[in-house]
């Protein structure tokens, strides 16, 4: 019997010792669990997301116009871009444009806008916003998408192709069978016309990128971008937009201006020559209404008029061996690109100027990229003088999206 | 100009011809996976991004940002952030 007991006791013992134990180490476990899933979801992200991308540009120019020729080190640009997903539908966006220019380093606002999701097929922006007139602003002319050194003829200051605005957008993308069809369509702030009392010069442009507005007649346009082909390697856009340009209360009030233009782009493997090409072209017109602007440096109160209207073009190619099996051909990329400019005759601004690049880009990676090349710009000046004149670039370009 | 004007005529009327064809098939282009649409639509504009260029939470922005840039349909960029981070 007594050893039976002893046997029993120290089942007992043992069975409790165990199952303590056990216990214990569940208990630590479960410890231990909590404290990992705290520290998990410490680091595990909300809905909410945050990100900063963007793209810094450098490099060398070489100019020549005439017999003088300057050679310079650029400082080139860094243009952050804020990504910031607060929700499926909620999405904000902004680009800082930092450029070293005359006055030194200058920072501006290149778009700031919100956009929301309001179903499958529509997209309200509200902002700042790149505004869809063909697709180079929009989508292009970052420094390490744009495969050569600058803009086209007609793009930027001075040109004739608007750049951002204030607005209200709606945008949005569906298919009808095999075709992909997207849309833009917005009303913003619109641009404004220069009347030549500040700079007598440009009487008759247009200034675009965002400004209050100088009449209380809203600029309404649009881009129908049509993909016809299952594979989307070709897209056709066509766009345009209109409103009053002069200022209200001013001799220049009902002032109207229409622009329209298209765009097309074109992505192909070439298989037979181990390359892909990339087509892109866009052609932008401006047509201004009528009106009489003083002249310049004249006291008797004359004034002039002229047809206002611009139109300007480029067509882009470029190849890329991306196929073949050498690791450094297939990072190369040949490009060339042509572009013309028609400024109003009669203006004071009247220019033709055309302009042809070609270049060799380098592929670092799929967002870092060595450009060198070539630019003649023929038919530049001004048309008082009668005369033009033609710049050469020779530039070296690093290109870095981030 | 003019010869512009008439060779952007023309193009647009091959491609409107194009598209009442190529509207009347049947709808492959629906059907593409993630991976066709990542390798198709991207390069449009710029070189194809690696899969491992950013994290499954990046691409969520990433993606959002490129749906809303380059007009992609919510279907279409479903499957690309599928597809990336399924290859990331």
């Amino acid at each position: 019997m007594k050893k039976l007991r002893k046997i029993a006791l120290g089942s007992m013992t043992l069975f409790l010792a165990v199952s303590l134990s056990v216990n214990a180490q569940d208990t630590l476990n479960t410890t231990l669990g909590r404290q990992a899933a705290q520290n998990f979801n410490s680091f595990k992200p909300g809905k909410s997301k945050f990100m900063l991308r963007g793209f810094f540009f450098t490099g060398f120019d070489g100019v020549t116009v005439g017999d003088e020729s300057t050679y310079n080190f650029i400082g080139g640009g860094i243009n952050p871009v804020l990504l910031y997903k607060q929700s499926d539908r909620l999405f904000f966006e902004a680009e800082f444009e930092g450029e070293y220019g005359h006055d030194g380093f200058e920072l501006g606002l290149g778009y700031a806008n919100a956009s929301y999701i309001l179903n499958k097929y529509m997209t309200v922006r509200a902002g700042q916003f790149l505004l869809p007139f063909g697709t180079f602003t929009e989508k292009l002319h970052p420094a390490w998408i744009n495969r050569t050194v600058n803009a086209p003829l007609g793009f930027g200051h001075d040109g004739i192709a608007p750049s951002s605005d204030f607005g209200l957008e709606l945008r949005g993308a569906f298919y009808t069978g095999n075709v992909k069809v997207n849309y833009q369509a917005y009303v913003v702030n619109g641009p404004q016309l220069k009347t030549g009392e500040d700079e007598p010069d440009e009487a008759g442009m247009l200034t675009f990128g965002p400004m209050s507005d100088n009449n209380n007649d809203k600029t309404v346009g649009g881009r129908l971008g049509i993909l016809p082909l299952s594979n989307q390697m070709l897209e056709i856009g066509f766009s345009g937009m209109t409103g009053e340009v002069g200022t209200k209360g001013s001799e220049y009030e009902g002032v109207k201006a229409n622009l329209f233009a298209v765009d097309l782009s074109l992505v192909k493997n070439l298989n037979f020559m181990k390359s892909v090409i990339d087509i892109k072209g866009q052609y932008n017109y401006s047509q201004v209404g009528d009106a009489n602007y003083i002249v310049p440096d004249d006291t008797s109160g004359l004034y002039y008029d002229f047809n206002n209207v611009s139109s300007g073009y480029y067509a882009q190619l470029s190849i890329r061996p991306s196929l073949v099996s050498n690791n450094f051909i297939r990072k190369l990329e040949l490009v060339a690109r042509y572009s013309e400019l028609q400024t109003p005759e009669g203006a004071l601004w009247e220019q033709n100027p055309t302009q042809t690049t070609f270049g060799l880009n380098y592929w670092v990676d799929w967002k870092t990229v060595l450009k060198v090349g070539y630019q003649t710009t023929g038919g530049l000046g001004d048309h008082d003088s009668g005369e033009t004149t033609t710049q050469n670039l020779i530039y070296v370009r690093v290109a870095m999206g981030f | 100009m003019k010869k512009v004007i008439i060779i952007l005529s023309v193009v647009t009327a091959a491609i409107i011809g194009a598209t009442t064809f190529n509207s009347c098939k049947p709808t492959e282009a629906i059907t593409r996976s993630g991976a066709q649409i990542w390798g198709e639509t991207c390069i449009r504009c710029h070189n194809t991004p690696s899969p491992a260029t950013f994290s499954d939470v990046e691409w969520d922005v990433a993606a959002m940002h490129m749906q809303l840039r380059a007009n992609l349909t919510a279907d279409e960029i479903e499957k690309v952030t599928e597809y990336l981070k399924s290859a990331n």
